[in-house]
């Protein structure tokens, strides 16, 4: 958010919506209503006294109406742009022209009553829609009771009363009686699943977060006693079972496997009746209930397709198929996000890479044309050598700091500490008026050092950094005392040693500013050609969308024909052709000039970093090098080869791929078909591999569905754990149990056994209504046998990509960065990074390419300048730096005789792991130096701690 | 023995993406511990060396906290 | 790391309990505030450095400087850099093998080297007998021979009548 705030490339238009869209792809007008804020957004310093005077109590819509706020406020602290605004329908000065008390007490004179209501008219090139999902309507929740028993709480209300910047500080208390509840249900399944309400699908998120919810309920109050009511549990998201299964020892959670029709109030208890799949009836009392509330289609769906000219699909959600998930109906319109369909974090994050990637083959003609490029002005480097003249802010963060912290002392005390030329305190040191005056500061008393006491330099650094490069000074002579985060907030009651460890942290700072150098920005230069791994859907997906924005790609596929795993698929989820889709791919990638096919072929050895690698592919025995400057994996994975269950015994026993190849022939094959046996969670699910293959339900539902095209009176089972049908594949559950498939639940310490008999094969199983183990004599049995991962230690090691526990890729964060890896230049996608169905796997390519594209497009990557440097006079060329380097950031190169380590700074992340170990010292970390920590260390103590004793000189 | 009125000084070590994001976690939850550390910031717990340790206690330091 | 500077401190007489190594990531600031407080506690029970039981106590100053002496010089940080590359490499990180090795291979290593960086600063303030440069470093008449006869050999220190001195 903060990034997207700070990119000069992205306007932000708050309060806005869309009233037109005219014109065709690459060339759009787009009319846009917007609200004023009635505060200036550049002038606000989101310092709260405005909230404070303002005498119109509304209700906090952010958290959830639990609270009250005023007219005048910003929804989160965090929220982008940080500025507060007015609610124009509860304000007094809006409405009747009085008060005005929040444009009298703003310092800042941010307030501005003659904004109105503006109409723009915007020329693009294309639109993406990403407007979210919607909420459940209120008549859903009410067949729960909810708005008629107090402690029935939607599933966002406990969010926010479990969240520490939540209304209650995160002290779950329940509505009725602010006590703190014993006994908690969360009841799954509200508004999804549910055709009553006109929502059939799963809405693929609730599982997980019911039971992250029900985590941290019992993190603030261990003593809880928590139920979660599931029909099935589907945490099929990568990582997720792990998690749960974590979650349910960790904290004792009750998992029953039932639905509870409706919830009764019994004196200031909610009574709960549910009946097992045993057929068994229970009830019992709880002190609250959570309803997991689902994702709807957003409310104004309709209006969002009417103006975009694009169509819905039955629920209300944007429409799209499986080949082509990021597509609206209406060309050079895009969509992300839950519209596209009820989704998870990392799964939206994904999509809306995935759709720049789209917006950006369009786009690619006029690429640049209307970019803005921040400037710089030369650096004083005369200056910036000279004896260190270090000015020190302290900041009150309003009453944030100077509440409790004396900040007037801690300025005073700053002053006596040497080389401080200049020393202030500030109100609010990064708003924009106090960051001109900072910079003004600077260069009235020719300021080469900057220290800033005031809040945490994760969040700030960059902003003050900002302000130093305005004005001529290298980003590296700046450092900040968190005097906030890790001060005054978290000493608010112990005032005076608060102000001690202030100046305790600000004489530290000095400290280290006094050592402080210019560290040069260096830019390294791109090859821009892409090399993708792997010639499957996903593999080509990239391939495609890369060349379609511009660049020269290499496409490696293992095997001697393109395709991958999709070559064994006959239909997709959705119904439609994969063997059209398959064709329709590789004639594309066939044909694409800039393009290069290499089957049969693998990766041998790579060297280099983000912009410049080199590449050995080995084609039948002969080597090529090829240089380039991204990678991609896309190595797929495979399928999981049965043990046991008769498979490879009996002619009998197929997996869901093989019997999918034998749908396709048509219905010869199932001419004597009576029963049809399949067992889902095959090697799956802790069988043999702990994780879930998250598509596999879908599959056999999708397959049963056919063979009851084909031979409508056949008999079909399938014995599962949990149907994990999530998104709208749930229809197609539907529909099987509708046309007489039978599902029935086994559990992992019970699984189904397959007897080969004399005449044919059968499957025992314990039937839980029947509380007995039944035979079911079968055509045909179909293991669902789930996704493996590839072969991918190898990759692994020769990238120094890790892998998860399950042997799949690890992508660098599992929200944010879902397609990047650790190493900066290489990205994930499809089955290499876990399983998944086709549609998610074109997604997560697409957003591959987009990232991947990204150093293409700017021809250069710069290197953060906190990297390690090696003086080659001194280094031994032991090696021990080059081989700890996580990153692979360290090359022994030889220089004369000996060999000599050497950073590859485009590759570095500063972790100083090489520094720490270097026998010889002869390494140094750009703005962490061996003296500059040294210095902190000694100006930790008050008296210095012999200052320049023996120790830290080399 | 817990002497009374005894303060201790103590240097921490935060890794800037765990532990000092940790730390700055908690600040904005307003959650309340001891004032006694102080804070040098590294790009990483690999970057701390023997030598900053035994030189934080030669400077005072009655404990050394080092969080990744 | 956290090992090595554990065991350096034990060897120097400073409660190894007194530098803590722990893990919280960014999401989990009360686990964090659980972390220091209790490491606040566990220090305010020692009480200031020297003063628990099994802590040196005036010498600890001048043992200290002479540990971050040893810290730098490159034969300590050789055996542990080598070390660090051997464990990295075969990826067993089990606390009880990084522990051994240390002891095996880093821990003498720096206590030779923090002994004869020590002997060098109390003879600087003037010759000093072996019976009481030995006991002042903290070293056994063998093990103290053992150190001491290269630094002699090597002209760094000289045999005096009272004992040794620089040279």
């Amino acid at each position: 958010m903060v990034e997207a705030g700070r990119s000069p490339n992205i306007e932000i238009l708050t309060s806005a919506t869309l009233k037109s869209i005219k014109g065709r792809a690459g060339n759009f007008t787009a009319e846009v209503f917007q609200q004023p804020r009635y505060i200036n957004e550049d002038l606000c310093t989101a310092c709260g006294v405005c909230t404070m005077y303002c005498p119109r109590p509304i209700a906090d819509v952010y958290n959830e109406r639990l609270d009250i706020t005023r007219a005048t406020h910003i929804d989160f602290p965090q929220a982008i742009p940080t500025s507060y605004y007015i609610d124009p329908k509860a304000c007094l000065r809006v409405n009747y022209q009085t008060c005005n008390l929040c444009a009298q007490t703003c310092t800042a004179g941010a307030i501005d009553f003659s904004q109105k209501p503006k109409n723009m008219k915007l020329k693009v090139g294309s639109v993406i829609l990403a407007p979210g999902f919607g909420r459940v309507g209120h008549d859903v929740l009410e067949k729960f009771g909810y708005g008629r028993y107090q402690d029935v709480v939607t599933s966002y209300e406990f969010e926010r009363l479990t969240c520490a910047s939540g209304p209650t500080e995160g002290h779950l208390v329940r509505p009725s009686d602010q006590a703190t509840p014993k006994k908690i249900a969360f009841l799954q399944c509200i508004g999804s699943r549910d055709v009553t309400c006109g929502n059939g699908y799963c809405s693929s998120v609730c599982c997980m977060y019911a039971i992250k919810e029900a985590s941290v309920a019992k993190e603030h109050e261990p003593d809880l006693d928590i139920s979660l009511f599931f029909m099935d549990v589907r945490t099929q998201g990568k990582g997720f079972d792990a998690a749960r299964k974590r979650a349910e020892e960790k904290y004792g959670l009750n998992v029953i496997r039932a639905r509870v029709p409706k919830i009764d109030q019994i004196d200031s208890k909610l009574a709960l009746t549910w009946t097992t799949d045993d057929g068994e009836s229970h009830s019992d009392l709880f002190d609250m209930v959570v309803l997991s509330v689902g994702l709807d289609a957003p409310e104004d769906a309709h209006a969002i397709a009417d103006i975009a000219g694009i169509e819905l699909n039955s629920y209300d959600f944007c429409k799209t198929s499986h080949g082509a998930p990021l597509s609206t109906t209406k060309n050079g319109i895009y969509v992300a996000g839950a519209f596209q369909g009820p989704k998870d974090i990392p799964e939206s994050v994904t999509q809306a890479s995935g759709v720049a990637a789209i917006a950006s083959e369009l786009l690619k003609e006029g690429r640049g044309s209307q970019t803005i490029t921040v400037t710089y002005p030369d650096e004083d480097k005369a200056l910036e050598e000279e004896e260190p003249r270090i000015g020190v802010f302290v900041c009150h963060c309003g009453v944030n700091i100077a509440g409790v912290v004396d900040v007037k002392a801690v300025r005073d005390y700053a002053a006596s500490l040497p080389n401080v030329a200049y020393y202030e305190d500030t109100l609010y040191s990064c708003s924009q008026d106090a960051l001109k005056a900072i910079a003004q500061k600077v260069k009235e008393n020719r300021l080469n050092r900057v220290v800033i006491a005031a809040c945490s330099p994760r969040t700030h650094e960059p902003l003050f950094q900002e302000t130093l490069r305005s004005i001529g000074l290298n980003p590296a002579l700046f450092e900040m005392a968190n005097i906030r985060d890790q001060c005054a907030w978290v000493h608010a009651q112990e005032p005076e040693e608060a102000t001690q460890k202030s100046k305790d942290l600000v004489r530290m700072a000095v400290a280290k500013a006094r050592l402080l150098e210019p560290l040069a920005q260096p830019t390294v230069d791109v090859t821009q050609k892409a090399l993708v791994l792997g010639g499957g859907a996903a593999g080509m997906t990239v391939a495609l969308s890369i060349a379609d924005q511009g660049f020269e790609t290499v496409l490696v596929e293992k095997s001697k024909v393109l395709g991958g795993n999709l070559r064994k698929l006959t239909w997709t989820v959705d119904g439609q052709d994969a063997r059209k889709i398959l064709k329709d791919l590789v004639r594309k990638v066939e044909k694409h000039p800039k393009i290069d096919v290499m089957l049969d072929s693998e990766l041998e050895s790579t060297s280099g970093y983000v912009g410049n690698f080199t590449s050995t592919i080995s084609t039948g025995g002969k080597t090529e090098m090829v240089n380039h400057g991204v990678m991609v994996i896309a190595t797929g994975g495979k399928e999981y080869k049965p043990k046991g269950y008769c498979y490879g015994e009996s002619r009998q026993v197929l997996t869901q791929l093989e019997l999918e190849q034998r749908i396709a022939k048509g219905k010869s094959g199932f001419k004597t078909t009576k029963n049809v046996v399949m067992i889902q969670c095959v090697g799956s699910r802790g069988e043999d591999m702990e994780h879930c293959s998250r598509l596999c339900c879908s599959q056999a539902v999708k397959n049963a569905l056919k063979i009851k095209e084909l031979k409508p009176d056949a008999n079909i089972y399938i014995l599962y754990r949990d149907m994990r049908t999530y998104g709208f594949s749930e229809d197609l559950y539907r529909e099987a149990r509708q046309k007489g498939v039978r599902f029935l639940r086994y559990t992992p310490d019970n699984r189904p056994e397959v007897v080969k008999q004399a005449r044919g094969i059968k499957v025992n199983v314990y039937d839980r209504l029947l509380g007995e183990e039944i035979s079911i004599p079968a055509n045909l049995v179909v293991l669902s046998t789930g996704i493996a991962p590839g072969e991918n230690e190898n990759l692994s090691k020769l990238l120094k990509v890790p892998l998860t526990q399950d042997g799949f890729f690890l992508e660098a964060h599992a929200k944010l960065r879902p397609v990047e890896v650790a190493v900066d230049g290489v990205y994930l996608c499809g089955l290499a990074h876990g399983p998944k169905g086709l549609e998610e796997a074109v997604s997560q390519a697409k957003a591959a390419a987009a990232k991947a594209a990204i150093p293409l497009v700017k021809g250069k990557v710069a290197v953060e300048p906190i990297v390690s440097r090696i003086d080659k006079a001194t280094c031994i060329g032991c090696g021990i730096c080059a081989s700890l380097c996580p990153f692979n950031a360290i090359q022994m190169v030889k220089e004369g005789k000996r060999k000599k380590a050497e950073t590859i700074t485009a590759s570095c992340k500063g972790c100083g792991i090489c520094a720490s170990h270097c026998p010889v010292l002869a390494i140094s970390m750009g703005g962490f130096t061996d003296e500059e920590i040294f210095a902190q260390i000694h100006a930790f103590s008050p008296d210095g701690c012999g200052e320049g004793s023996e120790a830290e000189k080399k | 023995m817990t002497q009374e009125g005894y303060n201790p000084r103590i240097l921490g070590f935060f890794c800037h993406w765990c532990c000092y994001a940790a730390a700055d976690s908690a600040g904005v939850s307003r959650y309340q511990y001891p004032p006694n550390v102080r804070v040098i910031r590294v790009m990483c717990t690999g970057r701390i060396d023997v030598r900053f340790i035994l030189e934080a206690f030669r400077c005072g330091a009655d404990g050394v906290f080092t969080g990744g | 790391m956290a090992e090595a500077a554990r065991q350096a401190l034990e060897d120097i007489g400073v409660d190894p309990g007194r530098m803590e190594l722990q893990w919280a990531s960014a999401a989990e600031g009360p686990r964090f505030v659980e972390l220091i407080t209790k490491c606040v506690d566990s220090i305010k029970e020692k009480g200031p450095l020297g003063t628990a039981s099994n802590e040196a106590g005036d010498e600890i100053q001048r043992r200290l400087e002479a540990a971050v002496k040893a810290a730098s010089a490159s034969k300590v940080r050789t055996s542990f850099g080598t070390l660090s590359k051997k464990f990295h490499k075969e990826g067993d990180y089990s606390p009880e093998a990084i522990r051994e090795a240390i002891s095996a291979k880093v821990t003498p290593a720096f206590r030779k080297e923090r002994i004869a960086q020590e002997i060098k600063m109390l003879l600087e303030k003037g010759p000093m007998s072996v019976t009481k440069l030995a006991k002042s470093v903290g070293s056994k008449k063998a093990e103290f021979e053992k150190i001491v006869a290269p630094l002699i050999k090597k002209g760094v220190l000289k045999e005096e009548k009272k004992g040794l001195a620089l040279a």
